[in-house]
């Protein structure tokens, strides 16, 4: 039987129906059209499909779109606003912290939650915020850096 | 020389697309009316297939079709022709497609799966190179006299051997006769896996016209294609591929992959799409492994450390289908000497048919498997001569005037190894840190078996070591926790690209309406980013700013020109290449259109800063955007017609090898360079920290800076996996024990050591502005840079791989150090 969910994604209210068993990742994926959020994995191992909900980020392809009701969801999609790209994302860039891009969206939105909730982490804290998410281009050093640059120029 | 933007670090074209999720790979598309598929795979790594009944799948909901292997009408295979798409009456390796169901939607799809119905008889198994090399092996292809194959290939009828390289220089009897010390070893790098975040996935129409448009997450749209064409019996111009954005490549998405047998499937509902991604556990099985080695190497030296001569013998893993492995087996084979020069060799190198999935191309192809036998080799034969590891491999160094494995004189554009050495050596902390080990033995050793982890030496810094061995200054070892040792190793390499003779690439740039330029390459961005470098090398041979190139992101064999693949480590420097080519094309018509126009020879014209001017007379000039559609007089008389230029380059005189000796012209460039660790290694745990990896690059000239140390960084971080904790663990029945990520751990960011990328700069002379390729080369020396670290923490040597904990606490019980 499918239940109908109203959240928020990227700002806009979402009100739908989905069927218990759907993932969170296939309504954004598939029904909202929204595919910055990538599938690695399915098996929260990888954090490619990472989401923010609640400001908290989460494995898309774990929790299910019933979980959603209620919540608030920020996509890649909407971390840019009115054209103006966030400091992560312009660090990123500024950092070469990203080759293929596969990883990029759900690393990005690790971090944002990271920045949201202690604006100035340590080297340390940044890697904990983002054991989650696996890379298999970068090695990693130029995603701290950035991380830890789009955090001072935050502050 | 100075340029405008080559040698900057200019930022990535593609990074807004991929920071804001704009950037579109295959499983983002979705076409109206599209199927999805799913693979039933083989659960038996080796048997028969007696029965196939797909009937109660055909009645599933939402089941459109149920594709087997029956009425395949050929094998395929690009060196080799020994693989059906999928199998068609005997599967050879655990994730072998014996079905696909093709259904409305995912779900539907796997669900079918359940319903097919498949009996086996099984064969026996045998999932190790050399144990399947024997006389008496289980036969995986017994009719493999029989294929179609390339010339060059060397099958042994009667075994599972699909090809066998020998190198031959010199005279190796009389070398190790002569020899004041010889060392024998054996080493194993097991295969791994790509762990491209991005699955393999492709999206196929077969046409009702006839034809066939696939998206497919590819390294290489034009050899997707050629098979295709081979397989249904289509010409190319009736087959197309694209590529869209591909999640990272590895080699793992290079030749063909998934796509022969998602053509099969669509072939089977023209006029609707068919989407085939796979799962991440389907990516262990579904697709490519990488690696899968065994060197025996044996190395004659004289007392003073010359190597007089090498005999190895290498067992590369080809798994169930050999066509991929063919020229890593060849790769292998002609650079198992490492960078140093060996007067005398024998070299066989083996691929052998095994029941695993197939062995493809993986970052580093060949060099990373018998680097770690040559570079281990290298610090224990330094070991047993009471010599350093830094001054054994600067003595032995190919370089300028030298000769290589396969006869290749050095030339001094070819790049400098032993200047690599000294950058390591000295970003570790200068030549003290690897004073020579001590106690010396001369003599023959024996052989120690693969597999087990010998210490036949004593521990440098333990109660045998004399004070020599304690390094002091710069080098001093910083106060380890107690229980933690420290150690550093460096190893050097060499590595070139293996292509075909005539490997193409092209280059089209069509001059815009503003006077900027459109380049389209058949070269994949995969996040190697190559289209940034070949927007640099564009911007530079027209004079222009980089704003004003543009790379056309997606290739598609409808229009984008040739390429071979993008592998090998040779965009830069083949489709770079094309690129000059197709800009001096270029220039050479705007010169001829404006010297029609202004009236000016000609040879007196040069394109600089987006104008074509007179040279000596600057203020006459045209902008190239009047000319970049047909420039017209007052009247409105066109003067000029649009201006396209276009570039095509092959590799300049290579030949095939000499079938007995090996020696030959096939290696178009090589690059040199040399990596170094620092490890800290946990004594109770076995816990090995990399603190650092320092690696040194003779890249010719850097394009672009950034991009080219996140290459190497990300190289040795994932070699660093394959050093420490990768490897695929097969089980007696050929099933994967660690599909997941969870059972097989890749490095993370908290495993990140420090990292250092170093170049040197040696202009190449067939490169573009001098550079050459860097893509592979940051993987090929970590795992035995790693290694002789912890050789040098603890005492301990290494021959296979991973050099996991578990091993270690093993081999120091057996030492007999209390853990
Ligand atoms: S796809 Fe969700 S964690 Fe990998
Ligand atoms: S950039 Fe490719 S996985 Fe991170």
């Amino acid at each position: 039987m499918p239940e109908k969910i109203r959240f928020t994604v990227n700002g806009d209210v979402v009100e739908m129906a989905v069927e218990h068993h759907q993932r969170l990742l296939d309504v954004l994926r598939e029904d909202l059209a929204l595919t910055g959020a990538k599938e690695g994995c399915g098996g929260g191992e990888c954090g490619a499909c990472t989401v923010l909900m609640d400001n908290e980020p989460v494995n898309a392809c774990l929790v299910l779109a019933v979980e959603a009701d209620g919540r608030e969801i920020i996509t890649i999609e909407g971390l840019a606003r009115e054209n103006c790209l966030d400091p992560l994302q312009e660090a990123f860039i500024e950092h070469a912290a990203l080759q293929c891009g596969f990883c990029t969206p759900g690393m990005i939105l690790s971090a944002k939650a990271l920045l949201l909730r202690n604006p100035n982490p340590t080297e340390a804290e940044v890697k904990e915020a983002l054991s989650g998410n696996l890379c298999r281009c970068t090695g990693y050093k130029s995603i701290v850096d950035a991380v830890l640059a789009a955090a001072e120029k935050q502050s | 020389m100075t340029y405008q933007t080559v040698g900057q670090s200019v930022a990535r074209l593609d990074g807004i697309e991929k920071v804001t999720g704009e950037a579109v790979f295959v499983d983002d598309i979705s076409l109206p009316g599209m199927l999805h598929a799913r693979v039933l795979r083989s659960q038996r790594a080796h048997a028969l297939i007696t029965g196939l009944d797909v009937s109660e799948a055909m009645a599933q909901p939402g089941v459109v079709a149920v594709v087997t292997g029956r009425g395949l009408p050929r094998r395929i295979g690009a060196c080799i022709q020994d693989m059906y798409p999928m199998a068609v009456d005997r599967v050879r390796y655990v994730g072998e497609p014996v079905a696909v169901v093709v259904a409305e939607n995912p779900h539907q799809a796997h669900h079918a799966l359940a319903s097919i119905k498949v009996s086996y008889q099984d064969l026996a198994v045998v999932t190790d190179p050399w144990e399947a090399s024997r006389p008496g092996a289980p036969q995986i292809h017994p009719d493999q006299a029989v294929y179609h194959r390339l010339p060059g290939i060397h099958p042994l009828p009667g075994s599972n051997i699909f090809h066998r390289l020998q190198v031959c220089r010199g005279n190796t009897a009389d070398a190790f006769r002569e020899a004041f010390l010889v060392v024998e070893n054996r080493y194993w790098h097991p295969s791994i896996y790509h762990v491209q975040l991005e699955p393999h996935g492709a999206i196929a129409t077969y046409h009702q016209k006839g034809g066939l448009t696939m998206y497919a997450s590819s390294q290489a749209p034009y050899v997707v294609r050629h098979v295709i064409c081979e397989l249904l019996g289509l010409p190319p111009g009736r087959v197309r591929v694209i590529v869209p954005y591909v999640g990272g490549g590895f080699g793992g998405k290079s030749d063909h992959t998934i796509e022969p047998l998602l053509a099969w499937v669509a072939r089977h509902v023209p006029g609707r799409p068919v989407k085939l991604v796979l799962t991440r556990e389907e990516m262990a099985c579904g697709t490519v492994i990488g690696r899968g080695a065994l060197v025996h190497y044996r190395s004659a030296v004289s007392q003073d450390g010359m190597l007089l001569g090498v005999e190895a013998e290498v067992f590369l893993n080809g798994g169930g289908y050999g066509d991929f492995a063919v020229n890593i087996v060849t790769a292998a084979g002609i650079s198992a000497t490492g960078p140093y020069q060996v007067p005398n060799i024998k070299i066989t190198a083996h691929g052998v048919y095994t029941n695993t999935p197939p062995t493809g191309a993986c970052r580093g192809y060949g060099h990373p498997e018998v680097h770690w036998a040559c570079e281990r080799q290298m610090d224990i034969i330094a070991a047993r001569l009471g010599m350093s590891p830094v001054e054994i491999r600067l003595k032995n160094a190919l370089g300028p005037g030298k000769v290589n494995a396969i006869g290749q004189q050095m030339e001094s554009h070819n790049g400098r190894v032993d200047l690599c050495i000294q950058q390591v050596v000295d970003a570790l902390g200068g030549p003290e840190c690897f004073l020579p080990r001590t106690n010396p033995c001369v003599g023959s050793i024996a052989l120690e078996p693969g597999g087990i982890e010998a210490d036949p030496l004593p521990h440098p810094t333990g109660a045998n070591a004399s004070p020599k061995a304690e390094p002091s200054g710069a080098c001093a070892k910083p106060a380890a926790m107690p229980g933690k040792v420290r150690g550093k190793g460096i190893a050097a390499l060499m590595k070139c690209p293996i292509m075909p003779t005539n490997a193409q690439s092209g280059a089209i740039i069509k001059l815009e309406e503003d006077g900027g330029v459109m380049v389209s390459v058949g070269a994949i961005e995969m996040g190697q980013g190559c289209h940034t470098v070949l927007a640099q090398i564009a911007a530079e041979a027209l004079s222009l700013p980089l704003e004003r190139v543009q790379v056309a992101p997606q290739v598609d064999t409808f229009h984008s020109p040739y390429e071979w693949q993008t592998v090998a480590s040779h965009t830069t420097w083949a489709v770079g290449n094309a690129i000059r080519l197709a800009a001096a094309q270029l220039c050479d018509k705007i010169t001829r259109a404006a010297a029609v126009i202004l009236q000016v020879p000609a040879e007196r014209l040069e394109v600089v800063g987006g104008r074509v001017q007179d040279r000596e007379r600057p203020e006459r000039y045209l902008t190239l955007q009047q000319l970049a559609r047909g420039y017209t007089d007052a009247r409105g008389t066109a003067l000029s017609a649009p201006l396209i230029g276009e570039g095509n380059f092959v590799p300049q005189g290579l030949s095939h090898l000499d079938p007995e000796t090996g020696q030959g012209n096939i290696a178009a460039d090589w690059t040199f360079a040399c990596q170094g660790a620092e490890v800290e290694v946990d004594t109770r745990t076995g816990e090995v920290t990399v603190l650092r990896l320092v690696s040194a690059m003779d890249v010719g000239k850097v394009i672009n800076p950034v991009l080219a140390e996140g290459q190497i960084y990300g190289a040795a971080v994932q070699a660093m996996g394959a050093a420490i904790c990768e490897g695929i663990v097969f089980d007696r029945e050929g099933r994967i024990r660690n599909p997941s990520l969870t059972d097989y751990k890749v490095p993370g960011v908290e495993d990140m050591p420090e990292l250092q990328a170093l170049f040197v700069e040696t202009p190449e002379e067939s490169g573009p502005y001098g550079a050459r390729g860097l893509g592979e080369h940051g993987a090929v020396c970590v795992p035995p840079a790693i290694a002789n670290a912890i050789q040098q923490a603890t005492g301990l040597e290494f021959f296979d791989l991973p050099v996991t904990a578990e091993k270690i606490i093993r081999a120091q019980q057996k030492r007999g150090v209390p853990a």
